[in-house]
């Protein structure tokens, strides 16, 4: 076996809890690197509850799975779905359920070094919860992107992850607020921004804003960032792709998003980033 | 060859403000050591304060390779700075014979009381016999339980049991009080509902039978 020396990086896209949005950053993310020059793959490790590539719309252009892939029964670029309207972007689909009773963290290791031959960036999107599926990601992965929602429950399952990817030496961690409502947040119904990272300590990489297009594009399985959207959630998914290839964008504070006249006028005149 | 390491004391009360400094100053001529460990008792000392002590070492040529003491502010100001520390406890730092300490009884003393460095999250419990230090949160959910006292240089956010074997003078201090339940040896209560001050150490004791939150006493 050759040694792996490559810089690509291998970034595990978890949260603790369940239904945050992990896949949907995952998915959009990797377009948006693509998108952005980087040859990315996406590999779900969801085994239990796959739907990355129903997100992506590559269901039905599945042959092959990372477990026939682990087995010897067919070669990695055979398994790889390439996405046809972005080339530069591909996916290791999961096997079925029941490979979860024979997986091993070698075993994820391994398919993440093949994978790491061919790519400039590595997506897991990990299974909700701590137990088997998350430990094999976790031990195949050497940076993190830990996804969130304002309430409490995710935020203590968030801390609880994090607690265990320290642990396990996984570095950098960084935090991305999905579902943000800045009308929420400012009423003070929603946990802010800071209450969020005040417990949890990671660098914020980015706000996702709460955006109905992110449902409907679910079920078209089109990511937003695949289709060109300007909705909000696009921009925001945009950003945290730049951000993670080391462009500066400045975050912006929603509570400054308010509904007032005032607001508006402002907000009008001025780009919003987030 | 260099010289063997030495200790040298500094014995001011808190009282004579930064008296610490002139004897500090008059006794660094006469050290005849290339390398030192300062017991600095109970003083209080900032980063401030442990850094210019050390460009004076450094000055003539004395390397600071640890600090001791009782205080856990100097503690933590020294291993900010990255320097070695070792905190005490009061009362067997004034029973111990500083001149004829082994480096092993001095390990012993160390070990009486648990250091954790960083956040405790939640899921995650600590349980030690003795008195336990943490440098950083307990954030909710997370667990920390003391034989002894529990003190931590951060928030308290989660759980704390201090005296769990039946010690109803332990005490739990933290810069930020703000836990979900309190436990002092068999008693538990919920934590306060309001937000303290910021910016004041409080220490949570069992007085009269039920536990109490004031603020930490400054010594
Ligand atoms: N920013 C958003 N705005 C609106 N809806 C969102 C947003 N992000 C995610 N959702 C919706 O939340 C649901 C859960 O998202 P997703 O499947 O990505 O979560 P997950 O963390 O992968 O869940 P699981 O733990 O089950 O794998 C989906 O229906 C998705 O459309
Ligand atoms: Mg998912």
């Amino acid at each position: 076996m050759k040694s792996v020396t490559s810089d690509t990086r291998v970034i595990l896209i978890c949260s603790g809890k369940g239904g945050v949005g992990k896949t949907t950053l995952t998915a959009n993310l990797g377009i948006s690197l693509a998108s952005k020059g980087s040859p990315t793959a996406v590999l779900d490790a969801d085994f239990g509850l796959r739907n990355l590539d129903l997100l992506l719309g590559l269901e039905n252009r599945i042959v092959y799975t990372a477990q026939e892939v682990l087995e010897e029964k067919c070669r990695l670029d055979q398994a790889l779905v390439k996405h046809k309207q972005e080339p530069n972007l591909s996916l290791l689909p999961a096997g079925n359920p029941r490979m979860l009773e024979w997986l091993k963290p070698e075993d994820m290791k391994r398919i993440v070094e093949m994978l790491s031959n061919e790519f400039e960036y590595v997506l897991i999107d990990c299974p909700a919860g701590v137990e088997d599926g998350f430990k094999n990601a976790v031990a195949a992965s050497k940076e993190a992107i830990i996804v969130t929602n304002p309430e409490i429950s995710a935020v203590r399952d968030a801390d609880r992850v994090i607690g265990l990817l320290n642990s396990n030496g996984v570095k950098p961690i960084q935090l991305v607020l999905n579902r943000v409502r800045p009308k929420m947040m400012e009423s003070q119904e929603m946990l802010s921004i800071e209450d969020v990272t005040d417990i949890l300590a990671l660098p914020l990489l980015g706000l996702v804003l709460e955006d109905e297009q992110v449902i409907v594009s679910t079920n078209r399985g089109e990511p937003l960032t695949l289709i060109g959207s300007q909705s909000p959630a696009a921009r925001c998914y945009s950003n945290i792709a730049s951000r993670l290839q080391g462009e500066e964008i400045p975050l912006i504070d929603p509570s400054k998003e308010g509904s007032g006249l005032r607001d508006k006028l402002r907000r009008l005149m001025q780009t919003k980033i987030f | 060859m260099s010289n063997s390491t030495r200790k040298i004391k500094l014995t001011l009360s808190e009282s004579h403000g930064k008296n610490w400094l002139n004897e500090l100053s008059l006794n660094i001529k006469s050290i005849n050591s290339d390398s030192i460990h300062l017991n600095c008792k109970g003083l209080k000392l900032t980063c401030k304060d442990i850094k210019y002590i050390k460009s004076l070492f450094l000055k003539e040529k004395i390397n600071l390779l640890s600090i001791e003491s009782t205080n856990a502010e100097s503690i933590v100001s020294a291993s900010a700075l990255g320097i070695q520390t070792f905190l005490k406890l009061k009362e067997e730092a004034d029973n111990y014979a500083e001149e004829s300490a082994t480096i092993s009884e001095r390990e012993q003393i160390k070990s009486k009381i648990f250091f954790h460095q960083g956040t405790l999250r939640s899921g995650e419990i600590l349980e030690v016999d003795h008195d336990v230090l943490i440098l950083g949160d307990v954030n909710p959910g997370a667990i920390v339980i003391a034989g002894g006292n529990v003190k931590i240089w951060g928030r308290l956010l989660g759980i704390a049991h201090a005296g769990k074997d039946g010690d109803s003078h332990a005490k739990i201090t933290a810069l930020q009080l703000r836990p979900v339940q309190l436990r002092i040896s068999d008693k538990i209560a919920r934590g306060p509902s309001e937000k303290p001050d910021e910016g004041f150490a409080e220490e949570a004791k069992i007085e009269k039978g039920i536990i109490v939150i004031k603020p930490a006493r400054t010594n």
